[in-house]
């Protein structure tokens, strides 16, 4: 050891001494710091004193099927929410994903309910109904990539204007009413499965997750994702086109919101101009409780699925033990208030270590 | 010095404006294989504006640019970086929240075999290996190859910003400010690697402020000032004083 300068030429001395103090120290002190800041690990603890404090107050809480219709409600949600993961990893916000849902399923619902009253059975017309939905979905995401490589709006402009269009044609569409008609046998879909937890929608969502997960975690889509919010010039540099990868982020994300329309509109068994409304705020504050940086750059998949699923649960619990439901903005807003500021606390430790 | 006659890496009469403000004005400019180009002006003299033109991060408004003698107009940094030709970036070129290996890698990640490489899937350990391998013959503060880069200090930052362009270069390597954030023993070590890119055969563009490391690395120096060419002169033309006196317009440079 000939320089006893700071990390920088420390680390450069090869090889290092055996039970070299101060690197084990800081690697310890890493670890444990690393386990604290996990948000995933803290969000788990969350859930899990959650369905304790419901399940003391009203036993019912802890059933199967309050559980299974937690993972009903969660579905859609989650859906849209990992689509918006990916967005706000770019470093980007979709607003328009509560409206996109909704349109969706609103023109799934009017074309499910013509083939269906033209004598078409059942299965043929939903699997039509869910091409449309995923259809519309990605067509809303690929204007709202022209407004922003194009038309050069930032995201929240973009999807601000989608969002309040989105809303709007639905209600020209319908008339403000519920679009019924479609498949008979379209709303059994979604009960669960054995009287269990699951429900094949439900099933259908977590396989989309899981491979979600994979995309943005172990794949290149995902690592052009968290380059171009960690340094959109430097993705640039390195040959990627961030606009081309942008555009196919909006695109994924509308796809998303168009699976979660046609989950709805299985839920609801018909369309409805209301279904997704403000279904956006839920997906946004999933992904942030879930510990995406709305900054971009960083954020889970797993974490996002977490957010959904503790976002469900004080819903569910707060009806269940019978407290107004006016409570649930509350609730949520105070989930969302700590899951930025542990953020923040773990941006300020980060910065300490550097 | 030069390996051959005709130049590696060449711009030709190189005009480029933004909306009103002239940045490059019939800027010429070579490179030879072996070669170490210094390029220096103050600050807005339009070395940024060369560098990303040089590095296809922006086009020309005009003016020509040759690899090996053949026109080319970039499209997209892709294009440059396909053809081996490496840009080191003041400040901006990793992406904080990647790990060491994930930005060295970055553009160009190696997928694991089968159906599941074609679909993007990343062999991240043998990138991890790999990039440590490349960061450690670069020596220059080598990093752990699986943290993020925004837990490295400003050294180890700019090592492997440079070991990347380094282990990728194929053609020129373009260093803008490469010793930034060093301390003298590092920034001495870069500029022994920029001595082994030459000696590799690769043309070298070397931007700084530092001119002691100027003098003393570069062939041929290239003086920017207000977005012209003023002097392009063999480094042995140069000294402290002389060069200072072209950077800052107390020499005269009118013939």
């Amino acid at each position: 050891m000939a320089t006893r300068e700071p990390v920088a030429t420390a680390e450069q001395q090869a090889p290092p001494s055996p039970g070299n103090s101060p690197k084990t120290a800081e690697r310890r002190a890493g670890r444990f710091g690393r386990l604290v800041s996990n948000q995933q690990f803290i969000l788990v603890v969350v859930l899990v004193l959650l369905v304790v404090v419901f399940t003391v107050i009203n036993p019912i809480f802890f059933s199967v099927s309050a559980a299974g219709n937690i993972l009903v409600q969660w579905a859609p949600i989650v859906m849209i929410a990992a689509g918006e993961t990916f967005v706000i990893v770019t470093g980007g916000i979709d607003l328009s994903v509560g409206s996109t849902l909704t349109i969706s399923s609103v023109v799934a619902a009017f074309a499910m309910a013509g083939l269906t009253g033209s004598g078409w059975a059942d299965g043929p017309t939903l699997v039509v109904g869910a091409i449309v939905s995923l259809g519309i979905g990605g067509l809303v995401g690929a204007v709202n990539a022209v407004l922003i490589n194009v038309a050069k709006l930032v995201p929240f402009v973009a999807t601000l204007a989608t969002l309040g269009a989105g809303a709007g044609v639905a209600l020209v569409l319908t008339k403000g009413g519920p679009i019924a008609g479609g498949p008979p046998s379209a709303s059994g879909l979604s009960a669960t499965i054995d009287n269990g937890l699951f429900s094949w929608p439900v099933l259908f969502v977590i396989v989309i997750l899981v491979i979600a997960g994979l995309f943005l975690h172990k794949a290149r889509f995902g690592r052009y994702t968290f380059a171009v919010g960690g340094n959109a010039f430097a993705a640039t540099a390195s040959g990627i086109s961030v606009k081309r990868h942008l555009a196919k982020v909006y695109i994924l994300s509308g796809l998303f919101a168009g699976a979660a329309g046609f989950i709805l509109y299985l839920q609801l068994g018909s369309g409805s101009p209301s279904a997704g409304t403000s279904d956006e705020l839920n997906a946004i504050a999933a992904v942030v409780i879930g510990g995406a940086s709305l900054a971009g750059g960083f954020g889970k998949i797993w974490g996002t699925v977490l957010g959904a699923l503790i976002l469900e649960t004080v819903y569910s619990g707060l009806t269940i033990i019978n407290i107004d439901p006016n409570w649930n903005q509350v609730a949520v807003a105070i989930l969302i208030a700590a899951a930025a500021s542990l953020q923040a606390l773990r941006g300020i430790h980060l910065r300490r270590k550097a | 010095m030069t390996g051959t006659d005709a130049p590696l890496y060449e711009v030709r009469n190189i005009y480029k404006n933004y909306g009103s403000v002239v940045a490059l004005e019939n800027v010429s400019l070579a490179v030879h294989a072996g070669e170490v180009l210094g390029l220096v002006g103050d600050n807005g003299a339009g070395k940024s504006t060369l560098v990303k033109v040089l590095s296809g991060a922006h086009s020309p408004d005009s003016g020509e640019i040759l690899l090996e003698g053949v026109e080319h107009h970039w499209k997209s940094p892709h294009d440059v970086l396909e053809a081996g030709i490496e840009t080191l970036y003041q400040d901006s070129g990793l992406a904080p929240n990647l790990t060491v290996s994930s930005n060295v890698f970055l553009g160009r990640e190696l997928t694991v075999k089968g159906p599941l490489g074609k679909l993007g899937f990343l062999a991240q350990k043998k990138m991890d290996t790999i990039a440590h391998e490349d960061l450690e013959r670069v020596r220059i503060g080598v990093a752990k190859s699986d943290r993020t880069v925004a837990e490295l200090s400003g050294g180890q930052r700019q090592a492997v910003a440079i070991g990347r362009a380094v282990s990728w270069a194929r053609k020129v390597i373009i260093l803008d400010e490469p010793t930034n954030h060093l301390g003298a023993r590092q920034a001495g070590e870069v500029l022994d690697v920029i001595r082994a890119a030459k000696a590799k055969g690769l043309g070298v563009i070397f931007i700084s402020h530092t001119l002691p490391h100027v003098l003393e690395v570069t062939d041929r120096i290239v003086v920017l000032r207000l977005g012209k060419v003023v002097r392009d002169e063999p480094t042995s033309e140069f000294n402290a004083q002389t060069l200072l006196g072209t950077i800052t317009g107390l020499i005269s440079t009118q013939p």
